[in-house]
Formats: C-alpha cells, sequence, structure tokens
C-alpha cells in the first residue's frame, strides 16, 4: 500500500522530469523514447573492466527488437549491500526494473517471497538441465519451476606455487605435509591462507572441508551441522591455526587479504575463486608462473567440491505483463551460449553451460576458463533454502565461533543445529 | 480584557508559526519510531511471508537471547572505554590549543583532519593498517605479528582505537569552545592569590568547563552507544560476534534477514537505552546549570 504510493509518486515525479527535458530540449527528439518503444530496465552490478563488448550484446539485442529499448542499471557490487537494495525495493513492489541480477544462494529466498516470477513457461526446467551444469540448475529451480537462469558461475580452488611444492596435494594431510615442509625450508612463509573472517566466505570455507569429509548439506530436508563430518572439518580448520600452517591473520580475512598475501610471495597454499588467476599471473605479478590451481583436497584423495557461486537472470515480479514477453527475450539473448562466451572472452565470468567449454574461442581467447571444466562440474551449493539468509547469518558467527576456538566445534555446531532447527520450525 | 485577548492572539500566532515545523518533525521522527514500536510487537518476516501481531513476544525472547546480551556488553564497554579515553586525551589537547603560542592555528587545523575524514573511509584506512601481514601497524612493530581484528577481545579493542582516533578532535573543540568562555579575570586573580597551575585547574578551569564536558560526554556517548559503520567495515561483527553492537545485530536482523518484527525491537531497545542515557545527562547538565 505505501509501496505503490510511493512508487506513483516516484513515477509522477519521473514523468514530470521527462516532460519538463522533452519541452527543454525539442532538439533531442531525433532518437526519441518514442511511445512505441518500451523500455526494459536491467539491474546488474558492474563488470568492470572495458564497458565495449557488453554495450554491444545489448545493441544487438535492440536491432534485432527495435520497439525496444534496453536501459541497464548498477547495483553495489558488495552481495549483502545488493541484497539490502533488492529486499526493500521489491518488497515495496518497484516496478522500475525488469531484469535484475540474482546470487545463486538468494533464488529460492526471493522465489519465496513472490519477488521474482516464475518464468517455467519461457525456460523449462528440463531444457535448463540439459544445457547447464547440475549446480546452477538445482540453485534455480525452486520446487520443480524455474525462477532465474544461470548467468555465471564461481567456484572455489586450490592455488598452489609450483616452484614450492611437487605437485598439488590431494589430501588434507599432503596439503599440511607440503605446507609445513615449504615453510621449513623458507621461514617467514605461511602455509595456507584462506577466509575466514566472519561473513560469507568462511561459511564457503567450511562447507568445502565438511564435503571433502564425506559431509551432506541436507539429510531429510533438515540442514545437517550436528555431524561428524562437520565437527571434524571445523576441528581440521582450527588445527591449521594452531599448529600454524595457517597464519593467525586468517581468522580477519577475505578473498582480497589472502590474494595480497599469496601474489607478495607469501603463501603456499591458497583457497579462491577463479578471480584471483588473472591477478596472480597479470605481469609485474611477483608470482607470475609460478603458481598452479587443483581441485580443493579431500579426505580420502579424490577431487574436492568447490562452493558454487555465481549470478543469475531473473525477472521482477512486479514488471507488468505487457513487458513480460520482451524482458524474457531479454533475459534469453543474455543467457545465450554467445553472450556466456562474450562474458567469458571480455569479463572473465565462467560460463554456466556445458556446450560453451567446447567453444574452441574459449580455448584460444580464455585457456584458463576452459580449463576450469573439471571444477566447476563438481561445484556444490550451499543449502538451499528460502531461509538462507537467516541461516547464513547463524552459521557464520557460529563457524568463527569454533575456528577461533571460543566453542569447540561440536558446541557451536550444538548451537547452530537448535538455532537453525528452531527457525525452520517457525517456518510455515 | 483586552490585554488578555492580545496574549492569546499571539500565542495562537505563535502555535501557528511553530507548527510547520512540529508537524514535519512528527512526520520524520515520531512516526518512524512509532511505526518501529508497533513492528516490534509483531512476527514479520519477510521470506515466511506472514506479518501477525504477537504482543511482547519478541521482547520476552529478547531476555533469552544471549545474542542480545552479549551485543548490549560489547556496546556499553565500547561506549564506557571510548568516551572515557577521548576526554582524558581531549582536555589536555584543548588546553593546548588554548595557549597562544606560534603555530596554534596549524595545531588547531591539523587536530581536525581526523574528524574530517568520512568514518567509512577511516575505517578502511585503519583495516589496511591492521592488517596482520603487510599493514603498517606490524610493520613499526616487527617480530610481534599481533592479528588486530582477528583476536576475539583484541578485535573490539582495535575498534576502540579508531573511534578515539577520529572523535578525540571534536571533544577537544568542544572543550575548547568551554576554555574560551572562562573570563581571563578569575585566572588573574588565581596567580595575585597565588595559586598554582594544578590548584588554578582543579579549581577554576575544571568547574567552570562542567557544562562543556558534559555536552561532550552526552554527545559522545550517545554516538558511541549507536556506533556500526567504523566496527561494520573493521570486523562486521566478528570474530564469532565478539565485535558485535546493538546497532549491528539490528542491522543483520533487519536488513540481511529480513526479519523486521525482531530487528525492531532491537531498533526499539537501542533506543529506549539511548533515551534513557540522554535523560541521565541532560539532568545532570541542569543540575550544573542550577549551581552556575
Amino acid at each position: 500500500m505505501r509501496g505503490q504510493g510511493t512508487s506513483a509518486a516516484l513515477a509522477l515525479l519521473l514523468w514530470a522530469g521527462t516532460t519538463a527535458c522533452a519541452r527543454e530540449h525539442p532538439q533531442v527528439a531525433k532518437t526519441p523514447p518514442s511511445p512505441h518503444r518500451t523500455r526494459i530496465v536491467f539491474k546488474h552490478q558492474p563488470l568492470w573492466g572495458d564497458e565495449a563488448p557488453f554495450r554491444a550484446l545489448l545493441r544487438q539485442f535492440e536491432r534485432t527488437h527495435p520497439h525496444l529499448e534496453v536501459v541497464t542499471e548498477h547495483i553495489p557490487n558488495a552481495a549483502d549491500v545488493a541484497h539490502q537494495y533488492f529486499l526493500t525495493a521489491l518488497e515495496g513492489g518497484a516496478s522500475d526494473f525488469d531484469v535484475l541480477v540474482v546470487d545463486v544462494v538468494w533464488v529460492s529466498e526471493f522465489a519465496r517471497a513472490g519477488w521474482i516470477a516464475d518464468i517455467s513457461g519461457a525456460f523449462p526446467p528440463e531444457t535448463l538441465r540439459e544445457a547447464y551444469f547440475v549446480g546452477p540448475v538445482e540453485a534455480v529451480v525452486v520446487e520443480g519451476r524455474t525462477f532465474a537462469v544461470p548467468w555465471f558461475v564461481d567456484v572455489g580452488l586450490l592455488y598452489f606455487r609450483t616452484d614450492l611444492v611437487p605437485r598439488a596435494p590431494r589430501t588434507y594431510a599432503e596439503l599440511e605435509r607440503f605446507a609445513t615442509q615449504a615453510m621449513a625450508r623458507q621461514p617467514g612463509l605461511a602455509g595456507y591462507v584462506w577466509q575466514g573472517r566472519q561473513y560469507e566466505g568462511l561459511t564457503c570455507n567450511v562447507y568445502e572441508a565438511f564435503w571433502g569429509r564425506g559431509g551432506e548439506t541436507m539429510e531429510g530436508g533438515r540442514i545437517a551441522l550436528k555431524t561428524p563430518p562437520m565437527s571434524q572439518a571445523l576441528a581440521y580448520l582450527r588445527g591449521l591455526l594452531t599448529s600454524g600452517v595457517s597464519p593467525p591473520s586468517v581468522t580477519s580475512a577475505a578473498e582480497e587479504e589472502v590474494r595480497r598475501t599469496f601474489q607478495q610471495g607469501n603463501a603456499v597454499f591458497m583457497r579462491n575463486w577463479p578471480y584471483a588467476w588473472s591477478e596472480l599471473q597479470a605481469p609485474g605479478s611477483p608470482v607470475r608462473g609460478r603458481v598452479g590451481w587443483a581441485p580443493l583436497p579431500t579426505e580420502s584423495g579424490e577431487a574436492g567440491a568447490g562452493t558454487l557461486g555465481g549470478w543469475q537472470l531473473a525477472l521482477n515480479a512486479h514488471t507488468p505483463p505487457e513487458r513480460r514477453e520482451d524482458a524474457l527475450r531479454l533475459i534469453a539473448h543474455l543467457a545465450s551460449a554467445d553472450a556466456n562466451l562474450l562474458m567469458a572472452l571480455h569479463y572473465a565470468r565462467n560460463p554456466p553451460r556445458r556446450s560453451v567449454y567446447a567453444a574452441p574461442a574459449l580455448h584460444d581467447g580464455a585457456p584458463f576458463i576452459a580449463s576450469l571444466l573439471p571444477a566447476i562440474e563438481r561445484a556444490r551449493p550451499r543449502p538451499v533454502t528460502p531461509y538462507y539468509n537467516l541461516v547464513a547469518d547463524i552459521l557464520q558467527s557460529e563457524f568463527s565461533a569454533a575456528i577461533n576456538g571460543i566453542r569447540t566445534p561440536e558446541a557451536a555446531m550444538e548451537r547452530a543445529q537448535r538455532l537453525v532447527d528452531h527457525l525452520m520450525e517457525e517456518a510455515p | 480584557m483586552t490585554g488578555q485577548d492580545a496574549s492569546r492572539a499571539e500565542r495562537l500566532q505563535a502555535a501557528f508559526l511553530v507548527a510547520p515545523a512540529v508537524l514535519v518533525l512528527a512526520a520524520v521522527a515520531l512516526f518512524p519510531i512509532l511505526a518501529a514500536v508497533w513492528l516490534s510487537l509483531h512476527r514479520s518476516i519477510l521470506v515466511f511471508g506472514e506479518e501477525r501481531f504477537i504482543g511482547v513476544e519478541n521482547y520476552a525472547f529478547l531476555l533469552r537471547d544471549t545474542r542480545f546480551l552479549t551485543a548490549l556488553g560489547n556496546t556499553a564497554y565500547f561506549t564506557l572505554v571510548a568516551v572515557t579515553v577521548e576526554l582524558l586525551l581531549a582536555m589536555p589537547l584543548a588546553l593546548l590549543m588554548n595557549r597562544a603560542f606560534p603555530g596554534r592555528g596549524l595545531l588547531r587545523a591539523s587536530v581536525l583532519i581526523p574528524w574530517a575524514i568520512p568514518t567509512v573511509v577511516a575505517a578502511k584506512l585503519w583495516a589496511w593498517m591492521y592488517n596482520p601481514d603487510f599493514g603498517l601497524l606490524n610493520q613499526l612493530w616487527p617480530g610481534r605479528d599481533v592479528n588486530w581484528l582477528g583476536t576475539p577481545g583484541l578485535a573490539l579493542h582495535a575498534a576502540i582505537l579508531v573511534d578515539v582516533w577520529k572523535t578525540t578532535p571534536f571533544v577537544a573543540l568542544l572543550l575548547l569552545a568551554g576554555l574560551q568562555g572562562i573570563p581571563q579575570d578569575l585566572y588573574k586573580a588565581a596567580r595575585v592569590d597565588g595559586a598554582g597551575p594544578w590548584r588554578v585547574f582543579w579549581r577554576i578551569t575544571l568547574p567552570l568547563l562542567s557544562p562543556a564536558l558534559l555536552i561532550a560526554l552526552l554527545f559522545r556517548t550517545l554516538d558511541a552507544f549507536r556506533v556500526f559503520d567504523a566496527i561494520y567495515v573493521l570486523t562486521e561483527g566478528g570474530p564469532a560476534n565478539t565485535t558485535e553492537t546493538l546497532s549491528i545485530y539490528a542491522y543483520k536482523t533487519l536488513m540481511r534477514s529480513g526479519n523486521f518484527g525482531y530487528g525492531s525491537t532491537l531498533s526499539v531497545v537501542t533506543f529506549l537505552c539511548v533515551v534513557l542515557l540522554a535523560l541521565g545527562y541532560l539532568r545532570l547538565l541542569g543540575r550544573s546549570g542550577v549551581t552556575r
């Protein structure tokens, strides 16, 4: 009710603004925002790098759809700030944007809250399953209905120094041994750096250590926390800190802090996302040419699963029916295989589609991304639940308490399980 | 008769003139507060898609919520230590700035730099200085790898240090204004009577400065109690919620989790704490005004 009032007032203001402008500058009428050209607004995070290829992608759409005008608007880069923006805008019933980007852990929440539209008609779950990797499809299909289309994916990787260790470690024991040996040869070196600050990155790191011990995220529809693999995972991460394999700075580190430490040549191993690769191999990087990546280690030695990250394209549930068809066409265009390739070549965004990894252009233009295929196929999502943001808050503080030694892993997970179960019970 | 009429007309006119201001205040201050109180009596979680009246259940849960008690303790500790240290540092700074010496203008201007930097920028700056691997603080202090923001117990003190660095100049400036309001005659008389500098400070400066001191205390306590931006940038409340203040807990509950009911409860309680603090100070201030 109040939301409608404000958006009506805003619309009025905007209308007044546009008419005023039209009156003041009649000469701009060469390319008029003519009444028969519909505006489709796309909200996304800044892409970084040269905007030109992305602009060309949008213009291509406008050429094939002359009755449409595509307008892009940026949202904040930090995921939690972007989430807050969508939470307030969509709960308030905003309809001033049609297509939006959604983090892999939000789809379920946004769908449940009725903020993004069911687009199964245009993108049936079966067709998505054929074209896309399992992880992203699991994230965008909620109770058998499609609510978003994968745009690009991310996955946790292990980076290692090829000059300091014989090969990538396959087990946790190997990782610790290699790190200790390298540290003994070169004092001042850190062994393994990862993201231990109390935030979403810590949750990703804990889940990777959990899956590497055979942990299952959900058990009978319940988020399983009080389990032996989870206690072992937390004890392992705490142990890395107490044994000195990981420096104490890890408990306050996010992606960029550890990337800098590793790039300065001060660490043997690093857990990070694929974005770090181009930074590490950039001209002038102290570790250029001495870095390799591998799947994360596991207890048994088989290749580990990294946490699935990435962004999807969704349709605003408040978009009026007359714009829906066109907005869906824009989503289809942006999520096409060609667009996936363009995003990989120009913005280093990993395609969510299997077929793109076979494209010769990807192997020539972005060989690193092409090589990620096995890691992306194994990527696993964090708990898929509409209440993820409520759960994440509990997980972050209890994980942090466990790796800092404030509570034992068992006590922390006891608490976390109780709070999460309580939350889920209350859910209608 | 006519005099009464005139004063009535005058009162009416006065009411009429302040009405717009009162209406604006009611709309931008009173309405949101009442709305928050109303929301705090509901169970309202956006994703659950439900909103129902539950009376004081949220407040009952609050009393059992250990995370709330930790946040309240953190906030109180932060406020107490930060404000005390700021006053102790600001006092000599203000006395120094009050003296005539070459370069006084430069000192007054340069002292204000931390205050002039936006809090988020300053906090980001400090976050890099605190970085254990290549931060300035550990470079200056080689051999000791202190993990300022990652060690429970230390992180809150690191945040206090940032707040002290940032707001001591503001307190000093308030005290300086107070110092300049003290008549010079008193100091001259004291000197004639042969009072030493220590005695002058305790018997003249401090008593006459007390209104300014109280104002500074009031401003700083209320500000520190609502601290959000500096800590949010430094630690986001980590490690293990050891730096989580009431504002950060309320923000996370409201904006991250979308739990509007309980988030509003936390906001209302924070507001009540601040109101109580303010009332306490205002009483003290009133008393000090009377003795003067």
